[in-house]
């Protein structure tokens, strides 16, 4: 190997784990044992849903969170608080509202030593690098959000890091404006000129990855963890509609889908005992609405020929990791059937369709009553009349260690809210058994 | 200056002084003027045993007043730095904060007027045979009137301050001091000036109180408008005591207009939302010194190359090297904060153990349970006047938050009235009792509500303001109309606001007993029965056992209520009246 073409890592994370405490005082664990590399002009991206921990992970090889366990290096060193040769651009842009642009962007070399002049020339001249020429005086809420997230970019930019991390960088922003973006930072970085050599970024936007990226890591969630590496080497400038690029989407997509949506082997029927994959064995819910899984079914049964997962992330216009949860939640409760990248409406999912509301909500409870998950509270409520709320989290908890207990109990409480089967009194914090009210009986 | 595209809202700074330069040159000159001339009168000799002698002729006025109004500011001075020091530490030291929090939340239901028996004494010897013993206590007073609510704004905002925010400053490596003048002062600047100026409006009410005191059987008074009304009453000269309120009154909205109103439009920058405020505050004096070169010519050839010679001097290093060692840092604070901790700990231990010294063997249980009789009477008192004031203040409230014509002018009106100090006018209200024939029992409830209503009525206009027009036209779409309108959308809609009001109406109450259950006029002294006239009674005698045990009693009872009862209605209202 000669010698230029020696990685040299410049952030890593070494067997970095991270848990938090959530607002319940619930352990969640966050990161399991993530091993990744940011080499030397590199432009990486970590791909995952929300929640699958992917900030975290910006923010441990940052320093600007501290991992459970494993160290965060930097330039081989390990790091002790927060990186001084990274700088970061936020999603929500995080602009100081009373600083003009110009003052902003200094911030950036707030904490460097250099003379007023200096300092104002490098400002200037990121201003001039990122196109807000004629906005040194302006602050921020006179300015389109396109123009803020350039200041952004500008004070990150402008001490010349060595590191650029981008957190959702454009996901605030409309298409067109976040397109725009993301060329003129590819050519930023592409030209090598100023300073810009490691752009470290994490995006839920799979097209947007494989726009950027020349190294695609998908992070997977609960526990957050590594999954498929990919190079990618398209050259630049990419062609979204080229059939390599699409190939490269494709490939994510049916990583991501195999991972959420495995093909399970046929289970042996065990005598008296239906056939279900909630039964046997304990799984956590999608946190979606009963409102969304019904839309789903409806847009299904409505076009017979949409199959296709990608497809139908188009036709309900949600990004692809909802549009996963989504498909997952009707899974479970048996409704949908996902063969490959398909999506197809069961003989269930069929009746369920053709039902009036009275016959929906008894299919959906009977499903419901069928999730091992929901055995927690039900075998409660068969024994008292009402059950405290705090103590039906506890046993989540304790049962899906990876999730978030409060949304799952929230998600479960919505469901079994519909299928009449609970429902909670926000008041007193207890769980019972609503009546049956005339229209169900 | 730099180009700055035309379609862009940027005020372009004049680069000349003009006319409103020199107005602003010789505002400044008069200012530094009036604090040496009225600081002069802080030192001069005193002596306990002469009655300070009150010039009551009209022409004295201004004098008085600049007396009242420079205790003011160096006690809101104080407040400030306090309030900004244990709100800071507070936010960014938990062991710090598990200490002042309680302590604040304790101290800000100790009623101060209590005290002020204690700390004249205290000052006076801290300064013997000089004024500036007594200017301290009252300066004191009001400095623990104003303060602990300050404290608790700015921490809160502290904590409040967007995370993203927080993590830029961390990404760029802004050393404690600079993360403070660039992020956390400017996000708090809105919440800490919107405070000040009503815990400033609300020390009115001490320093007119603390100017003429009697504690341990000697009056004492201190120059200044307070004084000169309680002297006025006494010689039953009317004009002079009508000519004091005015005074006071134009002392008020001067401070509002040339001082808080500008400095809130100015604040409206340092909102933290992105998007540009519907109604933004505006103020005649910011516009016009928006005009002014002088700030930007001082700050271009004062204050940049002053930094920049400091910067040179303190850090010669470069700054890649400037490293953060956070466990460095950690132990530091971790010493600093063990250091302060235990010396608080101390102090509070030794004043209980002096303060149970004092009680051991003057107090008998039939004592205490009189004294607590007398808070409950209070505590009456305090209900009667919330209960009271609610049924008058809201529908009125309610009217005039509908109509913003109306609501535009009196909503400030309502701030001044709860700023004014009515404790000065409350011997004229005790005249009036006298000839009546209305005892002081039934009268207190109407001295006390004369100074606390005011909190009801502008929280329940802020709140009728509040309402979205879109749930106005849908109640009117619906037909909504009488006790429906007021039962479905009006009320639980300014509940929130009610709650904040009638929690600081029913606070100052408790401190506004003290004054208005025990009064004098001319030789007539009506008092009634509750612990309010007892603490200003064993103030006046300096009978130090009984001043700990009632202030106790009655501190008891404040905090009891702010647990029991206010901050359950705060998080019912925070849980089932949000309106967003």
């Amino acid at each position: 190997m000669k010698p230029q073409e020696i990685a040299h890592p410049v952030a890593e994370l070494n067997a970095v784990s991270k848990s938090f405490k959530t607002a319940g005082g619930h352990e969640l664990k966050v990161l399991e044992n993530i091993d990744l590399v940011v080499n030397q002009g590199e432009l990486l991206a970590v791909l995952g849903q929300s929640g699958s921990g992917k900030s975290t992970i910006l923010r441990c090889l940052t320093g600007l969170i501290e991992p459970s366990s494993g160290r965060a290096m930097a330039d081989g060193k390990a790091l002790d608080g927060v990186n001084p040769n990274a700088s970061v651009v936020f999603q929500t842009f995080a602009l100081y509202p009373w600083l003009t642009v110009e003052q902003n962007v200094a911030v950036g070399l707030m904490a460097h030593k250099v003379s007023r002049a200096d300092r104002d020339a490098a400002v200037d001249k990121a201003i001039e690098l990122i196109g807000l020429g004629n906005y040194h005086a302006a602050y921020p809420r006179e300015l389109s959000g396109g123009m803020r997230q350039r200041v952004g970019i500008a004070r990150a930019l402008v001490s010349q890091p060595k590191l650029l991390c981008l957190d959702e960088a454009f996901s605030a922003l409309d298409v067109l404006t976040a397109e725009n973006l993301r060329q003129e930072l590819i050519s930023l970085w592409r030209s090598k000129e100023n300073g810009l050599s490691s752009i470290f970024m994490v995006t839920h936007n799979i097209t947007e990855a494989v726009e950027m990226a020349n190294r695609i890591v998908v992070v997977f969630p609960r526990p957050g963890r590594l999954g498929l590496v990919l190079d990618n080497p398209l050259p630049y400038p990419r062609d979204t509609n080229s059939p390599e690029f699409q190939r490269l989407v494709s490939i994510i997509h049916e990583s991501i889908t195999t991972m959420t949506l495995p093909d399970l082997p046929a289970e042996v029927p065990v005598a008296g005992q239906p056939i279900s994959r909630g039964r046997s064995r304990m799984e956590s819910i999608p946190f979606v609405p009963v409102g969304q899984i019904l839309g789903l079914m409806s847009i299904l049964n409505d076009s017979p020929d949409l199959s296709n997962i990608y497809d139908i992330s188009d036709e309900i216009g949600k990004e692809f990791g909802d549009t996963i949860s989504i498909v997952k939640a009707a899974e479970i409760l048996e409704l949908v059937d996902t063969p490959k990248q398909d999506v197809r409406l069961t003989e269930l999912g069929k009746k369920f369709v053709a039902s009036d509301r009275v016959g929906r909500r008894t299919i959906f409870s009977e499903q419901v009553f069928k999730l091992r998950l929901f055995h927690i509270i039900i075998a409660l409520l068969h024994e008292n009349e009402e059950v405290e709320a705090d103590r039906v989290i506890k046993d989540i908890a304790s049962a899906l260690p990876y999730d978030n207990p409060e949304r799952v109990f929230q998600t479960m409480i919505a469901w079994g809210r519909y299928a009449g089967l609970m429902d909670i009194n926000n008041k007193t914090r207890m769980v019972f058994v609503p009546e049956e009210d005339e229209e169900a009986a | 200056m730099k180009s700055t595209s035309p379609q862009l809202s940027v005020p372009t700074e004049q680069r000349v002084f003009g006319w409103i330069d020199a107005a602003v040159m010789l505002a400044l000159f008069s200012l530094l003027w009036s604090t040496l001339h009225f600081g002069k009168g802080m030192l001069v000799h005193f002596d306990d045993t002469v009655v300070l002698q009150i010039d009551s002729s009209p022409s004295q006025i201004p004098y008085y007043a600049g007396r009242t109004l420079l205790r003011m500011w160096i006690a809101f001075s104080f407040s400030l730095f306090f309030a900004i020091l244990t709100g800071y530490l507070a936010a960014k030291s938990k062991t710090a904060r598990t200490f002042i929090l309680p302590a604040l939340d304790v101290l800000q239901s100790v009623p101060v007027l209590g005290f002020l028996s204690a700390t004249v004494t205290g000052f006076m010897a801290l300064f013997p045979g000089s004024l500036m013993g007594v200017e301290c206590a009252a300066i004191f007073a009001i400095f623990t009137g104003q303060v602990w609510n300050m404290a608790f704004g700015f921490y809160h905002s502290m904590v409040t301050i967007p995370t993203d925010m927080q993590e830029a400053a961390s990404t760029y490596g802004l050393s404690p001091w600079q993360r403070f003048k660039t992020v956390e002062l400017p996000a708090s600047a809105h919440s800490l000036i919107w405070n000040s100026m009503m815990s400033f409006g609300g020390g009115w009410f001490f320093v007119a109180q603390s100017e003429a005191i009697s504690v341990m059987n000697k009056d004492i008074k201190l120059p200044g408008l307070g004084s000169y009304m309680a002297a006025a009453i006494e010689k039953g000269d009317n004009t002079a005591a009508l000519w004091a309120v005015v005074a006071m009154v134009v002392l008020i909205m001067a401070s509002d207009q040339l001082v808080w109103r500008p400095l809130l439009a100015w604040a409206d920058k340092f909102k933290i939302e992105l998007t540009e405020s519907a109604t933004p505050a505006t103020s005649w004096v910011y516009n016009l010194l928006r005009g002014a070169y002088v700030f930007t010519w001082f700050d271009e050839k004062v204050v940049q190359p002053l930094t920049d010679a400091l910067s040179k001097v303190s850090l010669p290093v470069p700054a890649k090297a400037t490293v953060l060692r956070k466990s460095h840092q950690r132990l530091i604070w971790r010493v600093l904060g063990l250091v302060v901790g235990l010396w608080v700990a101390f102090e509070v231990l030794s004043g209980l153990l002096a303060a149970l010294q004092v009680l051991h063997g003057t107090l008998s249980l039939d004592l205490v349970l009189h004294v607590i009789w007398l808070g409950f009477l209070t505590l009456l008192r305090v209900a009667a006047m919330t209960v009271l004031a609610t049924l008058i203040w809201t529908p009125i409230g309610v009217w005039i938050g509908f109509q913003p014509s109306v609501a535009r002018f009196a909503q400030p009106l309502a701030q001044i009235g709860a700023s004014f100090p009515v404790n000065m006018t409350f011997p004229i209200v005790v005249g009036f009792f006298v000839m009546a024939h209305i005892s002081m029992n039934w009268g207190s409830i109407l001295l006390i509500a004369m100074g606390t209503q005011w909190y009801i009525l502008f929280n329940v206009i802020a709140g009728a303001m509040a309402i979205p027009n879109d749930l106005k036209e849908a109640s009117r779409v619906y037909g909504l109309r009488d006790w429906n309108l007021w039962k479905t959308m009006i009320l639980p809609a300014i509940f929130p606001f009610w709650v904040t009001g009638a929690c600081t109406a029913a606070g100052g109450a408790w401190n506004a007993s003290i004054v208005a259950e025990l009064a004098t006029w001319g030789d007539t002294t009506l008092k009634a029965d509750g612990l309010g006239a007892y603490i200003a009674d064993v103030t006046k005698t300096g009978d130090t056992p009984m001043i700990i045990l009632s202030i106790a009693v009655m501190s008891l009872f404040v905090v009891l209520m702010n647990k029991f009862l206010w901050r359950k209605l705060y998080a019912f209202a925070e849980l089932r009246f949000r309106l967003d």
